[in-house]
C-alpha cells in the first residue's frame, strides 16, 4: 500500500515495513493495524520522521514505530532505534524534551466499594498535597543546587535517604531508580536553576495522577504477581523531569546543531541533531540525560511518597491497612546502553551492546531477564500505557517477541487526535467537569482550560494501541483500570 | 505585527511574518505572549538587556525565545514590551541585542496559561514569502 506517497509493505496484520531507500540505512517498520494507518497515521509526518530516523549513522537492524506513533520533533512519537557503539550516533531528539518522562503504578489493598464515597475528598487531600500545573513548585522545601547534583548523580536514592519511601522502592523501579555514569558537571548551571523547586511537582500539559480501580484482569497469573485484583485502588503517576529535563535537552540540541558540520554529518531533519556516542558531545550529552533521568525517578518517588502519605490523611489508616506498594516505574523517553541480539545485514547474529532510543516508547522486558525485579522473572516486565482520563489505562507484560523484534520495547499510550485548539473548540458550551463526575470520574485541575485541552475525546482510544502489541505478541495485556479521579496541572 | 496559529495536533505552532529580521522577532515575541499567559495586567515595571550570537537567524530566534522562557517560568519575570531591537552580522555570526520591559510575576495578577516545554527547530525556516518574512515556530508544550 502507499500512503502519502510513501510504499508500505505488509508484513503480517500488525506489522509493515517501508524498505530502505535513498540514504535510509536499514528500513522502517511500523507496528499497527491497517485502520490505524489509514485513518490516524497517515494524517501526520511520522511515517517521513520514521524514514529520517533510518539514515541515522550506526542505526542497527530496523527504525522502528510503535502503534502510538505521531508526530514528534526528529523522531516521531513512538520511535526506538538502536544505534552502535563504536560507529553509531546518540540524538537528543531520540529521547524527547521531557527526559524520562514515564509512568508509576502502586498498588493499594483498598476496595472501589470501601471507598467510594471518600473518593472527592481524596482528590481534594491529592491535590492539597502534590504541587500541579505550570511552573508548579514547593513540594518538598527548596533545594540548594548541590542537593540538585546529588539528585542527578543518585536519583530516586536521594528520595528514600529523605524519608520519602523505603528501599523497597527502588527495586521496582527500572534501573532502580539511577543511572550510573550521570556526572553533573555536563549539566548546566541554568538547567539545575530550573530544577531548584521542582523535585516532587507534577507539572502541567498530560501529567497526572489518577486513581483508578482495576476494572478487568486479561492474565489471572500475571496480575497475582503483580499483586492485582479486580475492584482494587491503584495509582498512576505519569511525570517526568520537568524544566531540568527540557533546559538539558535544549542546551544539547543547540550544541549538537552548531557540531554538524564538524561531524560531517548531513541529516535530513535539525531535530535530529546527533553526536558520535564515542566523541566527547555525545558522551557529555549521555551523562547530562542520564542526570535527568534521575531526577525524573526522584521526581516520582517524592509524588508516591506524597500520595501515600494523601491516602492515610483521607482514610485514618494505618500502613497494613492501606497496602501502598510500588508495582513498577517505567521511563518512555530515554537512551540506554543496553544487549541486544543484533542481526547484520549478511544475517549475522550478534549479541552486542547498543544504545537504544525510546521516545514515547516503554521498555518491555520478558520472563527471565536479570534486569527486571526478581519477583517478575517468571512473568516479565510490566508495562505501563496510561490511556485519557475518562476512559481506561492498561497494565500489559513484556513478552520474549519485544527483545527479538523491538529492542525490547513496546507502546506508551494514546497520543493526541485533537489539538488543544480543537479540544477547546468542542468543550465549548459544555460542563466538562459536570460529565465527568457523571461519568463516576473526580477531577481537580489548576484551570478549566487543562480540562477542556485533555478531554477524553482530544486523544485515541488507548485500546486500539495496546491490542496491536498484544496480538502481535510483544507485550500482552494483564488488566485494564479505570480513572475514578484525576489531579492534573 | 502579525502572526497566525497553525493547527498542531499535539503542540502549539504559529507563523509569524515580518518586513525585516526585526519584526520577525517582534511578531514572535507578541506570539508567545498570546501563548503564555494573560498579560494584560503586565507592567513596564522594569528593564532587562540581552545580547545573543548565533550563527544562523533561526537558532538566534530559538534563543530568543528560550530566553523569554527561563525568564518567566524560572526568574518569574515577565517580558511585556521591546524596547529597543537590534539584529547585526557580524563575519558569519549573527547578534541580536535586545531591550525588554517587564516585571516580576505577580500570582495575583498574572495567571500563566501555558508551560513551553521549549522552542523547536520543527519546520523553522525564515523565508521571502509575498515580499514579507516568514517562518513557522512551533512551540512543545
Amino acid at each position: 500500500m502507499e500512503i502519502n506517497g510513501i510504499k508500505i509493505e505488509k508484513i503480517n496484520d500488525y506489522l509493515w515495513e517501508i524498505p530502505a531507500q535513498g540514504g535510509m540505512l536499514v528500513p522502517g517498520r511500523i507496528y499497527a493495524s491497517q485502520k490505524m494507518l489509514e485513518e490516524s497515521i497517515k494524517n501526520d509526518e511520522a511515517l517521513k520522521q520514521v524514514i529520517n530516523v533510518a539514515h541515522l549513522p550506526g542505526i542497527q537492524m530496523f527504525s522502528l514505530a510503535m502503534p502510538d506513533i505521531h508526530w514528534g520533533y526528529g523522531f516521531p512519537i513512538g520511535g526506538v532505534a538502536a544505534t552502535d557503539l563504536d560507529e553509531g550516533v546518540i540524538s537528543p531528539g531520540g529521547v524527547g524534551y521531557d527526559i524520562n518522562c514515564g509512568v508509576r503504578l502502586a498498588r493499594t489493598s483498598l476496595k472501589y466499594e470501601e471507598i467510594k464515597h471518600k473518593i472527592q475528598r481524596l482528590i481534594e487531600v491529592l491535590f492539597q498535597n502534590i504541587p500541579t500545573g505550570v511552573g508548579s513548585s514547593g513540594a518538598i522545601r527548596k533545594l540548594s543546587p548541590s542537593e540538585i547534583k546529588r539528585i542527578l548523580k543518585n536519583g530516586a536514592e536521594w528520595a528514600i535517604e529523605n524519608g520519602f519511601g523505603s528501599q523497597e522502592d527502588l527495586l521496582y523501579t527500572e534501573e532502580n531508580g539511577k543511572l550510573k555514569d550521570a556526572n553533573p558537571e555536563s549539566v548546566s548551571e541554568r538547567a539545575i536553576e530550573r530544577g531548584l523547586d521542582q523535585a516532587g511537582t507534577l507539572g502541567s500539559g498530560n501529567h497526572f495522577l489518577e486513581v483508578d480501580v482495576v476494572e478487568e484482569i486479561y492474565d489471572e497469573k500475571v496480575a497475582e504477581v503483580f499483586g492485582l485484583f479486580k475492584g482494587q485502588i491503584v495509582i498512576l503517576i505519569h511525570t517526568g523531569s520537568r524544566g531540568l529535563g527540557y533546559q538539558i535537552c535544549d542546551d544539547y540540541l543547540k550544541l549538537l546543531v552548531q557540531s554538524e558540520k564538524k561531524f560531517g554529518f548531513k541529516l535530513p531533519d535539525k531535530q535530529l541533531a546527533c553526536a558520535p556516542i564515542k566523541s566527547q558531545e555525545g558522551q557529555d550529552y549521555l551523562s547530562a540525560m542520564r542526570c535527568a533521568a534521575n531526577f525524573a525517578w526522584n521526581n516520582r518517588q517524592i509524588i508516591m511518597h506524597l500520595a501515600k502519605k494523601s491516602f492515610k490523611e483521607t482514610f485514618s489508616i494505618s500502613d497494613s491497612e492501606l497496602g501502598f506498594q510500588l508495582i513498577y516505574d517505567v521511563c518512555h523517553n530515554i537512551a540506554k546502553i543496553e544487549e541486544h541480539v543484533i542481526i547484520d545485514k549478511n544475517g549475522k547474529e550478534k549479541t552486542k551492546k547498543v544504545c537504544v532510543h525510546r521516545k514515547g516508547a516503554t521498555r518491555a522486558y520478558p520472563a527471565g531477564s536479570l534486569l527486571i525485579p526478581e519477583k517478575y522473572r517468571s512473568v516479565g516486565q510490566p508495562v505501563l500505557i496510561p490511556g485519557d482520563m475518562g476512559r481506561y489505562s492498561f497494565i500489559a507484560v513484556g513478552k520474549e517477541k519485544s527483545m527479538e523484534e523491538t529492542f525490547g520495547s513496546s507502546c506508551h499510550g494514546a497520543g493526541r487526535v485533537q489539538s488543544r485548539h480543537q479540544a477547546m473548540k468542542s468543550a465549548k458550551g459544555k460542563d466538562l467537569i459536570k460529565e465527568l463526575t457523571d461519568s463516576g470520574i473526580v477531577i481537580q485541575a489548576k484551570g478549566y482550560k487543562t480540562i477542556a485541552e485533555e478531554m477524553p475525546h482530544a486523544y485515541k482510544d488507548v485500546s486500539e494501541v495496546v491490542d496491536v502489541m498484544h496480538f502481535a505478541g510483544i507485550s500482552t495485556k494483564v488488566a485494564k483500570l479505570k480513572p475514578i479521579g484525576v489531579i492534573k496541572g | 505585527m502579525p502572526y497566525k496559529f497553525i493547527e498542531h495536533t499535539a503542540d502549539i505552532a504559529v507563523e509569524v511574518e515580518g518586513k525585516s529580521i526585526e519584526e520577525i522577532f517582534i511578531s514572535a515575541f507578541n506570539a508567545w505572549k498570546d501563548i503564555v499567559l494573560d498579560i494584560t495586567a503586565v507592567k513596564n515595571e522594569q528593564s532587562k538587556k540581552f545580547l545573543f550570537a548565533s550563527k544562523t537567524l533561526e537558532e538566534l530566534l530559538i534563543e530568543f525565545l528560550s530566553e523569554l522562557n527561563y525568564q518567566l517560568y524560572t526568574k518569574k519575570w515577565v517580558v511585556n514590551s521591546i524596547n529597543k531591537i537590534l539584529i547585526q552580522k557580524t563575519g558569519e555570526i549573527f547578534h541580536l541585542d535586545v531591550e525588554v520591559f517587564g516585571e516580576s510575576l505577580k500570582n495575583k495578577n498574572h495567571a500563566i496559561k501555558e508551560e513551553i516545554k521549549a522552542v523547536t527547530f520543527h519546520q523553522m525556516k525564515i523565508v521571502e514569502k509575498n515580499g514579507n518574512l516568514s517562518t513557522i515556530i512551533v512551540f512543545d508544550i
